[in-house]
């Protein structure tokens, strides 16, 4: 059988309820909004018990901190991760499946360390206080790691995703079917560095927006928000430069015969990635002002490199005549209409008590009504 | 069909069973805890008790670490589990539903930002605000269990969908607003057991009374209208899985006591300690309330778990992941007339290439891959774990290839599970495959499979 029957053979025989392209977009900024979060998660996670383990009252202050908001950003994380999850088994269900299925427990693994990890963060973050405590941030190091196994299997699940040639061959061995699950057969180290190393540079950038979230407070102490984004914004520029080494490591590893490193989208990427770094090197002498900047050329850089992501699947899937845009359409307005609406409704209803948070905590006072 | 995935020795069903154990709870209790916070947290507010709002910040963080956190976490898991065990259910679930599960989340992007919201926000903003904040949460966690009932009513009772494979006539299915009913009274008892532990642990007794009644009352009210809605929602399910569950399956009907005795223990705990000892109530009784509520969610979803049985999509995909429906309105066709025709081997791509032809040398093989293509998401292969085939075979009486064959003959004749889906030589290659698991040592002729005599 020919791959290309074969994978459109695994597709879903009662098609998709709406244009592929449109599932396409949602999941690509979906992923961008997710993976922020992961970074913030995996980055803050970290900074969080390294500070721990430094001397000095502001490493302290610090450290609470980022063990704090880890924990929402690691809960933020996971719930905009269904959603690319979500999208991703409509147009891609036969690769998302079989590369799953395959490593079945590692899969089922992910939630257990994902699951582990929050809740030895919230252990850190709430017994770390004061010295007898010190050694709670071994609970630190602990969420960190699982946070990082979790990555991992991340990373092997969407690799495996791109080798439908090797599927059977991994599958079978003679006429025994390897039903374990426990088997991992491949993975990207270069790839895989370069999510981690940028979780670094996002963490830094949310360090100065922390520096100039809060200047304006009266009961914070200024030297300190001042070291803070400083700190954050050193750390932000050193992570990116790393983080685009490692991804020049990772382009060589992408076969050239797919001719990605001309394809203009992984061009754009890249450019957007040097707008940001360009912005970080801005920032060093005053990294308060260029907060927000900073934060936003992050953002656009971040939804630049995942869409090429998207684009280099596409090119890789491409080799086997798949394409998302063939994928049988049964046309449901009814419920298209029913999410759309559900998500207007949503960001309406979002923005009060985001209101209410931000105005809170930037002036540390609301009005009577909160808002 | 994917690659398959085996727990051996366990089974499958055991990886979802325990997963969904886990996640029961948190899930039950991060819709129902945020009503009675919030009905508490007006009257602390009216009273200008501050015992009772300390208390109220300290239970929001477990209902935010324990319930929302593990409940959207092992919700996922539910998700992967099943993804792992049955792709092909879970492809078409949200090929059908997709818009319904992108809808279930954007209740729950409005939860995680109202509950955090909430917790932080604790005293430092206006009551009102703060009240109206705990107030959207609950609401969309309520939205959010109002989406996933219809999504859950549709496994069981499918309704017109069969037909049209129209979202809405799938979505508001014959068993949806009983079902949503029960789930909202439902909803009020976990509210009401969680209001328990909570009062339970105050010092003051007056408001400890106060609390406590309060709690009771949520409580019993919840428990006797959706005892109500039970019994209309045992009505509106097919009779066939009525049969399943209260004639078919011992299993089954222990569930449905142990469902029933949960109830009735709740009730004589809501009207002991929440009535009449209310100033005496201790947290280890109000404790072993909530474990007895879990006992009987559990037991309720697990009767409406078998009661689906032998499919995964209602009347459109069995438990072997096999489509036996004709959907002509979105241009599907039966597999299972197709490869009993045609065989199942030949149409599997991750079959090795050897077994798609039967013959004396590979029989054996061919057995064993359309045994774990048929039966593995029910049952183990090995003599241990969950509905082991050679011990249930050996319980039935089946033990040579022949006797193995009749029974798959019948297959279909079980409600809770399909048929046989293959080839004559399919179906003996199966048999004899079977025979070895029961009794490795008999002797198999070759030319009886593959010629059948
Ligand atoms: C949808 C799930 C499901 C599937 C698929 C399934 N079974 Fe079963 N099977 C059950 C259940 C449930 C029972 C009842 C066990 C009990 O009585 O406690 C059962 C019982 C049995 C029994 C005992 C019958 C008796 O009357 O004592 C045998 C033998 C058996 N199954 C074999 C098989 C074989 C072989 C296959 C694959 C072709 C298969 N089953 C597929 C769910 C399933």
């Amino acid at each position: 059988m020919e791959l290309a029957h074969v994978l459109n053979g695994l597709r879903d025989p009662m098609g998709v309820p709406f244009y592929p392209w449109f599932f396409q977009v949602l999941m690509v900024l979906t992923f961008a909004l997710h993976i922020i979060f992961v970074n913030l998660a995996i980055g803050g996670t970290f900074m969080a018990f390294y500070e721990h383990y430094k001397k000095g009252e502001y490493n302290k202050k610090l450290s609470g901190f980022l063990a704090r908001s880890s924990t929402v950003n690691l809960s933020a994380a996971v719930v905009l991760g269904v959603a690319p999850l979500l999208f991703v088994q409509v147009i891609y269900d036969p690769f998302w499946y079989v590369s799953t299925v395959l490593s079945a427990w590692w899969a089922v693994g992910f939630l257990i360390f994902v699951t582990v990890a929050f809740l030895a963060l919230y252990a850190f973050y709430l017994k770390r206080k004061g010295e007898a405590m010190k050694g709670f941030g071994f609970f630190g190091v602990a969420s960190f790691v699982l946070l990082l196994l979790a990555a991992f299997v991340m990373n092997l699940i969407s690799v495996q995703f791109l080798e439908p040639e090797k599927w059977k061959a991994w599958y079978l061995t003679g006429t025994m079917m390897n039903t374990s699950g426990t088997t991992i057969y491949d993975f990207r180290i270069s790839r895989y560095l370069h999510y981690i190393v940028a979780s670094f540079a996002i963490t830094g950038v949310f360090m100065m927006l922390y520096g100039w979230f809060f200047s304006k407070r009266e009961d914070m102490d200024k030297d300190y928000l001042h070291w803070v984004a400083s700190s954050g914004a050193k750390l932000a520029l050193w992570s990116t430069v790393v983080a685009m080494i490692v991804g020049v490591w990772w382009l060589l590893s992408v076969p050239s015969k797919l001719n990605f490193v001309s394809n203009p989208f992984l061009i754009i990427g890249v450019l957007l990635g040097v707008v940001f770094l360009i912005v970080l090197i801005l920032a060093q002498k005053e990294p308060e002002k260029y907060a927000m900047w900073s934060a936003l050329f992050a953002f656009v850089a971040v939804l630049g490199m995942s869409t090429a992501r998207e684009v280099l699947r596409m090119v890789y899937l491409g080799k086997f005549n798949y394409s998302i845009y063939t994928y049988k359409l049964n046309l449901n307005l009814g419920s298209t209409a029913l999410f759309l609406l559900t998500f207007i409704m949503g960001i309406i209803v979002m923005a009060y008590p985001l209101a209410v948070a931000w105005k809170l905590g930037r002036y540390g006072k609301t009005n009577e009504e909160g808002a | 069909m994917y690659p398959l995935f085996e727990w051996h020795g366990v089974g499958n069903g055991m990886l979802m069973a325990i997963i969904a154990t886990y996640h029961i709870l948190p899930c039950h209790l991060a819709t129902g805890a945020f009503w009675i916070t919030y009905f508490m947290e007006r009257k602390a507010y009216q009273e200008n008790d501050m015992d009772m709002l300390d208390f109220l910040k300290k239970y929001s963080l477990l209902v935010l670490i324990f319930c929302f956190v593990t409940g959207s976490l092992t919700g996922a898991g539910i998700w992967y589990a099943a993804t792992v065990i049955s792709p092909r259910a879970i492809s078409g679930l949200i090929h059908n539903y997709v818009w319904g599960w992108a809808t279930e989340w954007v209740f729950f992007l409005i939860e995680i930002v109202t509950i955090y919201t909430y917790y932080y926000t604790f005293e430092k903003i206006s009551p009102k605000a703060h009240m109206r904040i705990g107030l959207i949460y609950a609401m969309s966690a309520w939205f959010s269990m109002v989406i996933i009932t219809g999504i859950l009513g549709f496994m069981l009772t499918p309704g017109k969908w069969v037909q049209t494979g129209g979202f809405f006539d799938g979505f508001f299915n014959p068993s949806y607003w009983p079902q949503l009913f029960v789930r909202t009274a439902f909803m009020f008892v976990v509210g009401g057991a969680y209001a328990a532990i909570v009062a339970s642990f105050m010092k003051n007794p007056d408001v400890k009374e106060k609390a406590m009644k309060v709690a009771a009352k949520w409580g019993l009210g919840g428990l006797v209208v959706g005892g109500v809605f039970t019994i209309w929602y045992f009505a509106k399910i097919p009779a066939v899985s009525r049969t399943i569950i209260f004639n078919d399956l011992g299993f089954t009907q222990t569930m449905f006591k142990i469902a029933i005795v949960a109830g009735v223990l709740l009730f004589i705990y809501f009207v002991i300690w929440g009535l009449k000892r209310a100033r005496t109530a201790s947290p280890i009784t109000a404790i072993i309330a909530m474990l007895i509520l879990f006992v009987g969610i559990c037991a309720g979803e697990t009767m409406r778990e078998m009661a689906r049985r032998p499919y995964l999509i209602p009347h459109y995909m069995l438990s072997n992941q096999m489509i036996d429906h004709d959907m002509k309105a979105k241009g599907v066709t039966s597999e299972v007339a197709k490869f009993d025709k045609t065989g199942v081997l030949p149409a599997y791509y991750f079959a090795p290439d050897s077994v798609k032809k039967i013959n004396e040398s590979n029989f054996m093989a061919a057995g064993r891959i359309l045994t774990k293509l048929e039966c593995i998401s029910c049952h183990t292969l090995e003599t241990s774990g969950f509905l082991s085939i050679p011990r249930l075979m050996v319980g039935f009486g089946a033990k040579t290839p022949s006797e193995v064959h009749d029974f798959l003959d019948a297959l279909g004749d079980y409600d809770y599970m399909p048929p046989f889906v293959g080839t004559e030589t399919e179906k003996r290659a199966m048999a004899a495959y079977i025979a070895s698991l029961v009794d490795p040592n008999q002797k198999i002729d070759p030319a009886w499979v593959v010629a059948g005599k």
